[in-house]
């Protein structure tokens, strides 16, 4: 098979290769222009900021860019106490994030799957989906109003049992625990879609098999399922590591002065240090080592993936 | 594993399992779904607030025709609403012509696009230079700033490419012997074929764009410009004060409604619509 498509592959080549570059071009003239507004867009949105990151090494005055300042951004960075404790927050409630996330959603995942009843399959799926579509402000906003110290329903539900009141989303010991736990209110559901995908695809003939040896249930989830759906397990970690450090929006709209200390991250930082203070350098040297890491982080996972399982992710 | 549902021995254990099971999802469900309820009774109901109670005693609707009437609360909205049609348009469009030329093996310069759109997932230039840049192209107050980087991602050309991958290339092939033109074959053979991609990567663009907010509050400074969401986080999480000065409803119960305003054109329609989510995520997601 590999061989068949192998040998139309070099002939298609020859084939081709017989025009000169001038005529394939030619030939693909309204693709160009087809692809015309993409290229556009990427270059815009994406290709000149890239450019842009040069001024991380420039001091940024009044008047623009004054001088090239090599990595002198950088060491203000890492000597600011604000940069240092947005950085640890990222780590933080990335870290918690992504293990409760992972946790969460195979687990739900293993319980749905286990169910029998098809209708009410369907309808925990579509529950369970919905609040990944509403917007982090409509989230931030719902919650706000259940947790609040006068109305909120939890908190009436606190004082009924002769409790004070507490302001959750204003209280630093309790403002990153209630945000781990809205983060997985919302998209723990929509998490479990890949996984279900995943576990429709465990052979049943091994379950089988393993039933008359006499396994028992959870012995089959870990003997079986699990290592069956271990390889989309690591791509969803790969993609949800991809995500970690931007966290943006979802904090942002959480914060306020009270909870900084515990709610400020590296995004949130560039945000207030670039568009608000016009700390331009400063900021985006922020924005580059944030990234850089990012980068190193995907690419690392993707080196072990390749290394345990014979073949990479991306 | 069709076990019938019994408490004879044997069976006993598998049924606290599953009672468990069921009783557990209904309680997670019930977590989804009463947050937003309650929200809805409290603005429909002036003395549920601050209680303990998911049904409205009342039904006053007086918060949802204060939105009504009042510009800086409808405004908004429209503004939601219109950037949400034209950047599904031009969204579903860029997405779809960037995934039917990325397919074009032969092309020259074929695998430096695919590249150019594959690298921006990995790597960005970062918030305050793609900040800069905007400013700098006096793209400013323009929904272009919004509507093309919330709508045109890799990440879905890379789903309506795999979708278009799926389409038999026998019928381009056809189609161009017959003297069709690439635009032609876009229009009349990939398109119309791709329909339920169409619809799930539409949806899920409507969404995003419904969704964003923190495009708007980077590169739409005009008050007059701005979206649902913004306005729904200036009253709801800063508390400011209703455009008005009038506010004929108490504050809790218009938090409440434009809260449900914001939600329910996509409530209303979810139930409907899930199954084409569910599609778009398992059309490229799973890696066979």
């Amino acid at each position: 098979m590999a061989q068949i498509t192998s040998a139309s592959v070099v002939k298609e080549n020859t084939k081709t290769n017989k025009k000169s570059l001038k005529t394939r071009i030619y030939e693909y003239r309204y693709f160009y222009l087809m692809f015309f507004p993409v290229f556009l867009a990427f270059l815009v949105f994406h290709y000149i900021p890239m450019v842009g990151i040069s001024i991380a090494f420039f001091d940024w005055g009044l008047f623009g860019i004054n001088e090239f300042v090599g990595f002198d951004n950088f060491a203000t960075l890492f000597q600011s106490t604000a940069f240092i404790r947005a950085f640890g927050n990222t780590l933080t409630i990335s870290v918690a994030n992504l293990i409760l996330n992972m946790i969460c959603t195979v687990g739900l995942a293993l319980l749905i799957d286990e169910l029998t009843g098809l209708n009410f399959k369907k309808l925990t799926q579509t529950v369970i989906y919905m609040p990944h579509f509403l917007s982090w402000v409509v989230v931030a906003s719902v919650f706000a109003l259940i947790l609040s110290p006068q109305d909120g329903m939890v908190n009436k539900v606190i004082e009924l049992f002769g409790g004070k009141p507490i302001y959750f989303l204003a209280d630093t010991n309790w403002w990153t625990p209630i945000w781990l736990f809205i983060s997985r209110w919302k998209d723990t559901g929509w998490g479990t879609i890949i996984i279900i995908a995943a576990l429709s695809g465990v052979d049943p003939s091994m379950h089988e098999a393993a039933v008359i040896d006499g396994a028992t249930r959870l012995q089959r989830v870990l003997r079986i399922t699990l290592p069956t759906i271990k390889n989309t397990i690591l791509v969803v970690f790969v993609l949800e590591l991809a995500k970690v450090l931007n966290l943006f929006d979802s904090i942002w709209v959480f914060q306020n002065a009270m909870v900084l200390d515990k709610a400020d991250v590296l995004q949130t930082y560039v945000y207030r240090v670039g568009v608000e203070g016009s700390d331009y350098g400063l900021a985006t040297a922020a924005g580059l080592f944030k990234s850089v890491i990012a980068v190193i982080l995907v690419l690392g996972t993707n080196k072990i993936s390749k290394k345990v399982n014979g073949e990479g992710i991306i | 594993m069709n076990e019938k549902f019994s408490f004879k021995k044997g069976h006993r254990s598998r049924a606290i399992f599953l009672i468990c099971a069921y009783s557990f999802l209904v309680i997670f469900m019930c977590g989804m779904l009463i947050p937003i309820l309650k929200v809805f009774v409290d603005s429909v109901d002036p003395s549920a607030s601050g209680v303990m109670r998911i049904w409205p005693e009342k039904f006053d609707i007086g918060a949802y025709t204060q939105i009504l009437g009042t510009e800086g609360l409808y405004r908004p909205f429209l503004v939601s609403l219109g950037t949400t049609i034209v950047g599904t348009i031009v969204g579903l469009l860029l997405t779809t012509l960037a995934a039917y030329v990325i397919i074009q093996k032969d092309m020259p310069g074929n695998r430096l696009f695919v590249n150019m759109i594959l690298f921006t997932m990995l790597f960005s230039g970062g918030l305050i230079p793609t900040y800069l840049t905007v400013s700098y192209l006096g793209l400013m107050n323009n929904y272009i700033a919004v509507i093309v980087p919330v709508t045109l991602t890799a990440y879905n050309i890379i789903l309506m490419k795999s979708f278009f991958q799926t389409i038999p290339s026998a019928l381009y092939e056809a189609a161009k012997l017959d003297g069709c033109s690439p635009i032609g074959i876009f229009w009349r053979i990939v398109l119309p074929l791709s329909k339920p991609a169409l619809a799930s990567i539409g949806l899920f663009i409507a969404v995003a764009m419904w969704n964003d907010f923190m495009h708007f509050q980077l590169y739409i400074q005009d008050p007059m410009l701005k979206n649902f969401q913004l306005k729904v986080r200036e009253l709801v999480l800063n508390d400011a004060a209703v455009g008005t000065s009038l506010s004929t409803v108490n504050g809790d119960m218009l938090k409440s409604a434009v809260i449900i305003v914001v939600m329910a054109p996509f409530l209303m329609v979810y139930p409907f619509i899930q199954k084409y989510f569910q599609k778009g995520v398992t059309i490229g997601g799973v890696k066979e």
